[in-house]
């Protein structure tokens, strides 16, 4: 309830706001409806909708503060926001540190945070894992993996050429 | 029909094209019959195994791996009660109990075969019917085509019995993340603030693997929250005879399985619907006219046919309108349409009229697929006990892994795996708050054509919405169709209340 009014008001503000930042001129005329027109009726629709949601909801909470002090903590303490953290360095550190290190990373990481605390199956699977994906999709797939920067485009680069020397590949 | 039979075989039984569908079908069936892997993402983790391919084998791939997954959550659904994919679910209901009193081989032969059967009926059905429904298409103008567009998004929302206005907010938050980029008719900037990644718009392929793929391992990592990771819940010592079921026991559910069948199929071609819906429904018309429901769910092979046939009939539905319309009837046919897309494929009525080897390779992929997919799970079944035995730990962040190339290789573009990862955890917030994923993806798919259309149509009638909409009988009728699919679920509590009244 309390993340549903949060993330209703926040969806909410940001639809007014792009009613009226389009990012475009209006530049319909008499017999052409212009860039702005469609997502505006989108928007509008949204806007009604959003606002109806938001009433029933404050109408439903009796007068009870919306965000509970309790609620917050167990959130910031869950396995379920590191888990959202790691995805979103993963994606943010990609392009710096290339895939190899990325996909071992986030495979123990994540290893770690399902409950697997055994750190030689961790390191096992995370390596495995990764080396597979890698010579299926660099190889035979000619996907070109993310190499990274510095030290790493050089690290991504020796793995290529390693690569290249198993034959079929 | 013979044509598309012929070049579809000619297609799909070239050596290289033969081979994919093999693996596609073995990986589906893998995929499907992992808890927490549904048939959508299936296919979206094989997306980019499918992106150095040519269109016409890439579909007839991705067709397998769909075909497939759909089949394979059955399996699991059978041996442990863990349904693969969602739409395995009713299998649950008469599949375990069989396989717990010894049968599970039996069990598993109805569901094979009822599978195999479904899916062929299905695909002869959308052979049947994609080109004369395409060719009805082409004398669609553009108010028939957003008609059609809407119809799409409203039907939707009439079979979604969770909370209307957040399905309905879902849609309409799809079709406002197609409208950012370049305005499709005039070029001009919209939603992108100065951004040059937001010009070429919302990629539909990171969005749909982040809300499929990324979304299901944070559900996972929420529940293991309150519990320790015991793998994957199965012990992998589960024992089974491979005894199936004899040709005189199958000719016993023949009626079941072509009524599932072909309900299944009727279902799939709505857009929206999909797989589950079509599981559930022929499970629940069977048991009403059965002579004898009361065993229902107590493990008859009745059950187990009407749920199998009806969910992989309806993969082969779900294509009629992606081929024939270019719009898809699932979650799993609107990744393989922006796939296709991505090819470079003008998706609608013309695909079929002007490059039939998609129906082809379609048709006979199925074809192939419900064939060979009845050996294969056979042979995944025995070892797939072992298989289960992989800790979600591990299975989990790989699936990441496989998302985050399925996205990265799109463009090589590692702005589109920030984009997965943001629909991703955008989408688990979406299912715990009760909004419809589904809805959204169906939104980003078809807004650019309900745009598109709708402007072109008002264009054509010189600014007049008489002329490019109400004075059109098609257009007319399919937004009637909308405006009551809109207002059945409003008006039939209504309804409900005054008759208890």
């Amino acid at each position: 309830m309390t993340l549903d009014l949060i993330f209703s008001a926040v969806l909410l503000v940001f639809s007014i706001y792009c009613f009226f930042f389009i990012g475009a001129v209006d530049n319909g005329t008499a017999t052409e409806l212009g860039a702005a027109a469609w997502p505006r009726v989108i928007l509008g629709l949204m806007i009604v909708l959003l606002a109806v949601g938001l009433v029933n909801m404050i109408r439903k909470k009796d007068g009870k503060l919306p965000i509970s002090a309790e609620g917050c903590k167990a959130f910031l303490h869950s396995k379920l926001l590191i888990g959202m953290v790691i995805c979103a360095v993963t994606a943010i550190v990609l392009p710096y540190i290339g895939f190899i290190p990325t996909s071992f990373l986030f495979l123990a990481a994540y290893g770690v945070l399902l409950g697997e605390r055994r750190p030689q199956v961790l390191v096992i699977t995370g390596v495995v894992a990764t080396l597979i994906l890698y010579i299926i999709f660099q190889g035979p797939l000619s996907i070109f993996l993310p190499r990274g920067m510095f030290f790493f485009r050089n690290f991504a680069l020796t793995m290529e050429s390693l690569i290249g020397m198993i034959p079929g590949l | 029909m013979l044509n598309t039979l012929i070049s579809g075989l000619q297609i799909v039984l070239t050596p290289s094209t033969f081979i994919l569908i093999f693996l596609g079908t073995v990986v589906g069936v893998i995929f499907g019959a992992m808890p927490g892997v549904s048939a959508s993402m299936a296919v979206a983790l094989a997306l980019p195994f499918a992106y150095p391919m040519n269109g016409v084998v890439a579909i007839a791939f991705l067709c397998s791996v769909y075909c497939a997954s759909i089949t394979g959550g059955g399996i699991t659904a059978i041996l442990f009660k863990i349904p693969g994919t969602p739409s395995s679910a009713p299998t649950t209901f008469d599949g375990y109990p069989m396989a717990q009193r010894g049968e599970a081989g039996k069990a598993l032969g109805y569901s094979l075969v009822a599978s195999a059967v479904g899916g062929l009926i299905a695909a002869f059905c959308m052979a049947i019917v994609s080109k004369p429904l395409a060719a009805v298409a082409l004398k669609f103008g553009p108010g028939e085509l957003f008609a059609v567009a809407f119809l799409g998004l409203s039907v939707l929302t009439c079979l979604d019995n969770g909370n209307l206005i957040k399905t309905i907010l879902s849609g309409l938050l799809g079709l406002f993340l197609a409208t950012i980029g370049m305005d499709p008719q005039t070029g001009v900037a919209r939603f992108t603030w100065g951004s040059n990644t937001l010009l070429s718009g919302v990629e539909m392929i990171p969005v749909m693997i982040g809300l499929f793929a990324v979304t299901e391992v944070l559900k996972q990592t929420a529940k293991r929250d309150k519990k320790d990771d015991k793998g994957s819940g199965m012990d992998g010592q589960m024992d089974y005879k491979t005894t199936i079921p004899s040709v005189k026991e199958f000719f016993a559910v023949k009626w079941v399985m072509l009524r599932s069948s072909i309900l299944g199929t009727i279902v799939g071609i709505l857009p929206g619907a999909g797989a589950t819906i079509a599981s559930f429904l022929s499970y629940t018309v069977e048991k009403k006219i059965s002579k004898h429901a009361d065993q229902f769910g107590t493990g008859i092979a009745d059950g187990i046919v009407a749920s199998e046939a009806a969910n992989n009939a309806a993969t082969g539905g779900a294509m009629v309108p992606l081929l024939a319309l270019g719009i898809p009837g699932g979650n799993a046919a609107a990744i393989m349409m922006s796939a296709l897309v991505l090819k470079g494929v003008q998706m609608g009525p013309l695909l079929v009229q002007n490059q039939p080897d998609y129906l082809s390779s379609v048709f006979g992929s199925m074809l192939i697929t419900n064939i060979i997919m009845v050996f294969v799970s056979l042979a995944i079944a025995k070892v797939f006990a072992k298989i289960l035995a992989i800790p979600y730990s591990i299975l989990g962040p790989v699936i990441v892994m496989l998302a985050t190339i399925g996205s990265y290789a799109l463009k090589n573009n590692t702005g589109d795996v920030v984009l997965m990862m943001f629909a991703g955890i955008v989408g688990y917030l979406f299912v715990k708050l009760g909004y419809s994923a589904a809805a959204l993806v169906l939104g980003l798919v078809l807004g650019i054509m309900c745009e598109e259309n709708l402007r072109r149509a008002y264009q054509i009638g010189a600014g007049s919405w008489n002329e490019a909409i109400f004075t059109k009988p098609i257009a007319m009728v399919l937004l009637l169709v909308c405006a009551a699919m809109l207002l059945f679920p409003v008006v039939k509590p209504l309804f409900a209340k005054k008759k208890a009244e």
